[in-house]
């Protein structure tokens, strides 16, 4: 019966136009961003314009877009905008002026529209308190600092409260809940107040001890179907390439980092909406390979425990799990390289051992199911 | 009808255990009786809790305060779960049973059991390879006395997806349920499956009884020297042939079987199969080193066929071994047998191997520490008024936003009986309930461990104390250093090669 129904031509899924959360982070890695001024010429307070630019234009796309942005420092990661409640938001800087220079700063920011500078403000004096609060033992102790992981954490909280209200994207179940949640504005199905988009701009190599970490946040911008968009101005990672690549975002290696601007705004202004109808510029082949824990060779082929998957390049010694010590039956991997033979026919109750999981030959001898 | 399901489910899922060959309803209930005869008590249905009996008005009469401690408590009891690092069968090989018996046409379930199922079993399909990437799953129906095959065992989502669709499905319930066919289907199906992974079979069983060709007991048997693990879920009542063969397959652990109350209970009990069981006895599965290609990707400029649907596509993964095409990945070699895997699929499943600490709810008495979440900014209600928010370490206001504003007001005028504040062990930072579940069940981080400098290094040394308590469990921080310096290793070895071809912009001075 439910076949020949044709309502569903007249009932058109609403897909109601959300407004977008732009969460954009920022490494403030200062040596990072020194180097990065030496080997092509783009100093952190350009790029911070620049990017503040690309905020604003964000911003005015729609009176009810957001932006957010956090710093993703040496030894952790700070919402610069919002500011923490109650967190001081008087600039540093301001109060060294004289009276005339605070007249002129006064006026400019008279005429400038107020959500631009609530923003502007807010950045540019939480980030100089960042700044003033880091010491040089910091730097020198933690050069390639980076809190990637904990400002994935932020960032996605945060989305979680102000696009989902705090449901977490779940369906089905928290239905209910959803509705009266929707009582002030647009929802679509899921719940979603708003749509939400993540904008890495980075500068520190990959922080290969939070490994984990990164990758249960980017299975978590996942799930929220939050695309991670990715702006590496130096040095070429791993771990967002596969983050942009697992959330559907854009991963850019800018050539000219100097043009930052540019690029900011061809490739990661879009919403979701737009994304649907154009090709966007992202890198296509992603590196997925693995690197064994033994030898710490990139692989191709590797072998996996698999009580806890970690990867070897070849059997462990003594068959035992380096990681958790499990003694592993390698028993199955002894005729690896020999051709593939039959075996001699057995009589039907017999146990299937291990010999025939792993070359292949289990998948093909599929018996038929008895029926009735 | 609810109430009723209610009382039965609460009062079976009690302590006793022996194994009861066949019993009824009746049986259950008597022998339940003759135990409570000894020291007479007051019945379960004769203590009738009102849920409006344990709201308590607050002093100005309104009860917003009592609401949302309820709310909270709600949310919280999911959260609360075992967060010992145990060994898991990561690797599951689990068969799907869902009855399509003439019982599933009943609509005490909205819109019908039927209807609900295929929905309910297609939110399990995507959870379940959500949490368990390299796992297999295939989908058996009970129809009118026979076992009939929906998919066959894959790892492809979208293949038992397809096959659940509501409109192209093809069959409509109808006649009796036989367990016995399928479970020895299952079984037959799970019979090849290596003997690393976890085997499993998960029944949907809206009937009451079963019609089975000859004895079910000798099938149950068979599947515990096969050492297949059953769960089931009943949608009526409970059942004792269920209940025996949950507890001759589980070790005598009658966990897995529960009798739905409503649909969000429902639902509950089948997300709770998604994620990978405890590996109870050393005999479930033998650990073995698994050979595994991991692909490389490629676009091609036309467009070829794939070996595994000999579909047109104009890129996919290459098998490292035969050089074959496959589109769709965690998958197995059409043409060499190689597992294929993406090394993102096996760091999706490494959250089941570290789980988050459950966070602790804050005293009243320590609420003062903090106004807002650490992480989303949510205003927490301040305490009852002997606090006041000078008293506060950070000074109260200036918020930016609109919808913090509201909140804050809001909550200033209500005295609360909770302080909607829970804190990480390790870091002690502020979080709200929202936050607190987010990052349980799908964050799997601590925001505030990950993003508070000194607190890192203290939430890694308490992972290293707990697992070397326990024999059982992994060794946790062993196994995260050499991940960690395997990626370190990768990424060098990316660079090298790419400094060469491309952008001296890169290069570092």
């Amino acid at each position: 019966m439910d076949n020949v129904d044709g309502t569903e031509h007249y009932n058109f899924k609403s897909n109601p136009d959300l407004p977008t959360l732009q969460v954009i982070i920022i490494d403030t890695n200062p040596v990072a961003w020194e180097l990065l001024k030496q080997s092509s010429g783009l100093g952190f307070p350009d790029a911070l314009s620049q990017i503040l630019i690309f905020a604003n234009a964000h911003l005015a796309f729609s009176l009810s877009n957001r932006a957010a942005v956090i710093a993703n420092h040496l030894d952790g990661a700070h919402f610069l905008s919002p500011a923490p409640p109650g967190s001081d938001l008087t600039d540093p800087d301001e109060a060294n002026l004289t009276p005339e220079q605070q007249k002129i700063v006064s006026q400019q920011k008279a005429s400038q529209y107020r959500v631009f500078r609530i923003l502007e403000d807010e950045v540019r004096a939480s980030y100089r308190r960042l700044i003033k609060s880091t010491t040089v033992e910091d730097l020198e102790k933690n050069p390639n600092g980076s809190a990637l992981s904990g400002a994935l954490g932020l960032a996605l909280t945060y989305i979680n409260r102000v696009c989902f209200g705090g449901t977490g994207g779940r369906s089905g179940g928290a239905e209910e809940k959803v509705k009266i949640n929707s009582a002030g504005g647009k929802v679509d199905d899921t719940g979603r107040m708003m749509h939400a988009k993540i904008l890495i701009v980075s500068v520190t190599p990959d922080p290969a001890p939070q490994y984990i970490s990164v990758m249960n946040g980017v299975f978590a911008a996942q799930r929220l179907k939050v695309p991670i968009d990715v702006c590496k101005l130096r040095e070429s990672t791993v771990f967002l390439q596969q983050a942009a690549d697992a959330t559907g975002g854009v991963y850019m290696e800018p050539e000219h980092p100097k043009g930052l601007l540019q690029y900011l705004m061809m490739g990661f202004l879009p919403d979701q909406l737009a994304r649907e109808s154009i090709i966007l510029p992202t890198k296509v082949d992603v590196d997925f390979r693995a690197a064994c824990f033994c030898h710490k060779k990139v692989l191709d082929i590797g072998f996996v425990c698999s009580i806890c998957l970690s990867i070897f390049c070849q059997p462990p010694e003594g068959a035992v799990c380096s990681t958790c010590g499990t003694k592993l039956d390698v028993s199955s991997l002894e005729n690896i390289g020999k051709p593939v033979v039959a075996p001699p026919k057995k009589k039907k109750k017999k146990k299937v051992t291990d010999s025939l999981s792993e070359s292949g030959v289990a998948s093909a001898a599929q018996s038929p199911a008895p029926e009735g | 009808m609810a109430d009723s399901d209610e009382d039965f489910v609460l009062e079976s899922s009690g302590d006793e255990r022996g194994p009861r060959t066949r019993g009824s309803r009746r049986q259950t209930r008597k022998s339940k009786k003759e135990d409570a005869s000894a020291a007479p008590r007051r019945e379960k249905w004769e203590d009738i809790q009102r849920s409006w009996d344990t709201v308590v008005e607050a002093a100005d009469g309104s009860i917003a305060g009592a609401v949302i401690g309820l709310l909270e408590a709600t949310k919280r009891k999911r959260l609360l779960r075992d967060t010992t690092p145990i060994q898991r069968g990561i690797i599951r090989h689990l068969v799907l049973v869902l009855d399509l018996s003439s019982a599933m046409v009943e609509k005490d379930l909205r819109p019908t059991r039927f209807l609900l199922t295929l929905r309910y079993a297609r939110d399990f399909v995507t959870e379940y390879f959500e949490q368990n990437p390299i796992s297999q799953l295939s989908i058996v129906a009970m129809h009118d006395g026979l076992a009939m095959r929906i998919s066959d065992m894959g790892g492809n989502p979208s293949d038992h997806l397809t096959a659940l669709q509501e409109k192209a499905f093809p069959l409509e319930p109808k006649g009796a349920s036989s367990l016995q066919n399928a479970l020895e289907m299952a079984r037959a199906e799970l019979f090849h499956t290596p003997s690393h992974g976890t085997r499993e079979i998960f029944v949907i069983f809206g009937a009451l009884s079963s019609s089975d060709p000859a004895d079910i007991h000798e099938t149950i048997n068979a599947l515990v020297d096969d050492r297949i693990q059953i769960r089931v879920v009943g949608l009526a009542a409970q059942v004792a042939v269920c209940r025996e063969m949950v507890m001759k397959t589980n070790d005598g652990d009658d966990s897995g079987y529960g009798v739905v109350l409503d649909e969000a209970h429902y639902r509950e009990l089948m997300m709770a199969a998604t994620s990978p069981p405890i590996t109870k006895s050393e005999s479930t599965s033998t650990p073995s080193l698994l050979m595994m290609g991991f692909p490389s990707r490629t676009v091609e400029n036309f467009e070829t066929l794939c070996s595994c649907h000999s579909n047109l596509t104009k890129g996919g993964y290459i098998c490292p071994r035969c050089s074959s095409k496959i589109c769709f990945l965690p998958t197995e070699c059409p043409c060499c047998g190689l597992t294929l895997i993406l090394s993102t699929h096996l760091a999706r499943s490494y959250h089941h191997l570290f789980p988050l600490k459950n966070w602790v709810e804050v005293p009243w008495s320590d609420a003062h520490l903090s106004t807002h979440c650490f992480s989303c900014h949510f205003a927490f209600p301040l305490n009852p008024p002997p606090t006041s928010p000078s008293k506060s370490r950070q000074s109260h206001g200036l918020t930016t936003k609109g919808f913090e504003k509201g909140s804050q007001s809001q909550n200033n005028s209500t005295q609360n009986a909770v302080s909607q504040r829970y804190a990480c062990p390790d870091c002690k930072t502020h979080f709200c309930i929202d936050c607190d579940i987010f990052a349980h069940e799908s964050l799997h981080n601590c925001p505030g461990c990950q993003a508070v400098p000194a607190s890192v290094t203290k939430g890694r040394a308490n992972v290293s104390s707990t697992t070397t308590a326990n024999s059982r469990k992994l060794v946790g921080h062993n196994m995260k250093t050499q991940v960690a310096e395997a990626t370190k290793m990768l990424e060098k070895s990316k660079i090298a090669p790419g400094n060469g071809t491309g952008s001296s912009m890169d290069v570092d001075v």
